[in-house]
């Protein structure tokens, strides 16, 4: 995992920075050690991906006036 | 028609109110009963007796109301069509213009209230339909069609013309230029929608989103999206939700519907909000075949609401696909990086292959897999390459000059080492050393000879 990865990084950066890694792993210039942090910052990229693909519900909120929201109560049928 | 509308105009015309030129109605002649002129009906009976013998005499006012109740108590409401002239509005939103054919003109009145509802003005010669009834504008004894309805001929008439005119406008601005549409993010982490919170519309977006997107947040932004003022309404909601800056793209939607039930998409206010909107906008509106104002201005125009959430989202499972496969992909990445640095491969390999097993893998049997596979073909890998190195050998040694020499022949060098190869190589008296199968034997020039000297 890179250092600034975190619970919260956005998906479409996991996805983007997987993609670097797949590139750079298929470089001829990648030292072993690197490639090994590479490898392991992958799986962890797609492990929290996958976790994240997983949510079960989706949340669903309202625009209040006030500019806030608030948890929307919707018809699921 | 009532006195209500007559006073609409009548006053916007700047005349006087009508009340005060009307006779009292008790007085006003009765036309009801289907007589075409003035009769005593219930007038007053004159009450003179040097009256008694002299013509009766109506008033103005008294025929213009008796004829006016004739022409609306005896013709009910109509279509009357013809083509459009003097078409104006005042500011108070009352349109006046004539209805014509090639004889013949009837000065025709559409008040505010009705007149709002227009899509917009029609234009000059434009052949219409209109729907009203015949009165009398008693005041300057005028008769006129009173409409409720204008609708131009062809296909949506007046809406088409409305939203050309609207069009050609963005346009002129360079609102609808294909390089101001920004891309629309693949992987949304919140997706605003604007629509109304009680319609079909969103019932489709969030179902879609469900199956597809369950991990985004989605942020409603409601709206009536049509009647009077519905355009204002959903520009609103397109500025407030961009305001939270939560959305990383927004939907405006609305189910289908006729053309004046979609019309809210097709005025300036919601066509304006989208264009300023700092976050990309799809716009999903009606059905397949309608295209509005808002999917023209709009980054995406997709066409219907369900269409405009699944061009927001990415298919998870696919995705779930894709990612179940890169762990191996990886593998495969590092194998490479690992069999391009051959020297002391294996044992590195091992050590560190089992230390991510260790770390990562307990519960990831895709990599796990790909780990053994990448161990065994690494080993695969090394065993060719000694295999490569044997033939190598087994080459070098046929072309050695070792053998050669096994064969009787030998190498004359000097002490340095270089090769003598003929004999202008050599002195008399040179020593010199010869390189045999076996050894070396040092030697020393007596003489030499060179052949085909003649």
């Amino acid at each position: 995992m890179s250092d600034q990865a975190t619970e919260d990084t956005p998906l479409e950066e996991r996805l983007k920075r997987l993609e670097e890694i797949l590139v750079r792993l298929e470089s001829d210039d990648v030292p072993l050690e690197d490639a090994m942090k590479l490898f392991e910052e992958g799986v962890a990229h797609v492990r929290a991906a996958e976790k994240v693909l997983s949510a079960s519900a989706l949340r669903v909120e309202e625009l209040l006036a006030s500019g806030g929201t608030a948890p929307m109560d919707v018809d699921e049928s | 028609m009532t006195d209500d509308l007559s006073l609409d105009l009548f006053e916007d015309a700047g005349e006087p109110a009508v009340d005060s030129v009307t006779p009292p109605t008790e007085a006003a002649p009765s036309m009801a009963e289907g007589t075409a002129a003035p009769s005593e009906g219930d007038a007053r009976p004159p009450q003179d007796a040097d009256e008694a013998d002299r013509p009766k005499v109506w008033s103005v006012s008294q025929v213009n109301r008796a004829v006016r109740s004739l022409l609306e108590d005896t013709v009910d409401a109509l279509w009357i069509g013809g083509e459009i002239g003097g078409w104006t509005r005042s500011r108070a939103g009352h349109c006046y213009f004539t209805l014509k054919d090639e004889k013949a003109q009837l000065r025709t009145v559409m008040f505010a209230r009705e007149a709002q509802h227009l899509p917009t003005d029609p234009e000059e010669g434009m052949k219409v339909r209109a729907l009203g009834t015949l009165t009398l504008y008693e005041a300057r004894g005028e008769y006129q069609f009173v409409v409720t309805k204008v609708e131009a001929d062809g296909a949506e008439g007046l809406w088409r013309l409305a939203f050309e005119r609207l069009r050609s406008l963005l346009d002129a601005e360079g609102l609808l230029d294909p390089a101001r549409k920004r891309p629309v993010p693949r992987y949304p982490e919140c997706v605003g929608v604007v629509t109304s919170p009680t319609g079909a519309a969103l019932r489709d977006i969030l179902s879609v989103l469900r199956r597809r997107a369950p991990w985004v947040r989605v942020i409603v932004s409601g709206s009536r999206v049509q009647g009077e003022g519905a355009s204002g309404e959903v520009a609103r909601a397109i500025d407030r939700l961009a305001e939270t800056g939560e959305p990383d793209v927004i939907i405006v939607s609305r189910g289908g519907g006729s053309i004046e039930d979609l019309w809210a998409f097709n005025e300036e206010p919601v066509a304006r909000a989208i264009a300023a909107c700092p976050i990309p906008v799809v716009s999903g509106v009606g059905h397949e075949v309608d295209v509005t104002i808002s999917d023209l201005v709009a980054d995406l125009r997709v066409p219907t609401p369900s269409a405009a959430a699944e061009a927001v989202v990415p298919d998870g499972e696919a995705l779930a696909e894709g990612l179940g496969r890169v762990p191996a992909r990886l593998a495969r990445g590092l194998r490479g990086v690992v069999e391009r640095r051959r020297a002391g491969l294996s044992d590195t390999l091992r050590r560190l292959g089992r230390g991510v097993e260790r770390r990562l893998l307990p519960n990831r049997q895709a990599v796990d897999r790909a780990l053994v596979d990448l161990e065994r073909s690494t080993r695969g890998a090394l065993d060719t390459r000694r295999l490569h190195v044997a033939n190598a050998a087994g080459r070098l040694d046929a072309l050695s000059p070792l053998a050669t020499l096994g064969r009787g022949y030998a190498v004359a060098r000097t002490d340095d080492g270089q090769v003598l190869r003929g004999v202008s190589d050599f002195s008399t008296g040179m020593r010199f050393s010869l390189r045999i199968s076996d050894g070396e034997v040092v030697a020393e020039v007596l003489d030499t000879t060179t052949e085909d000297e003649s």
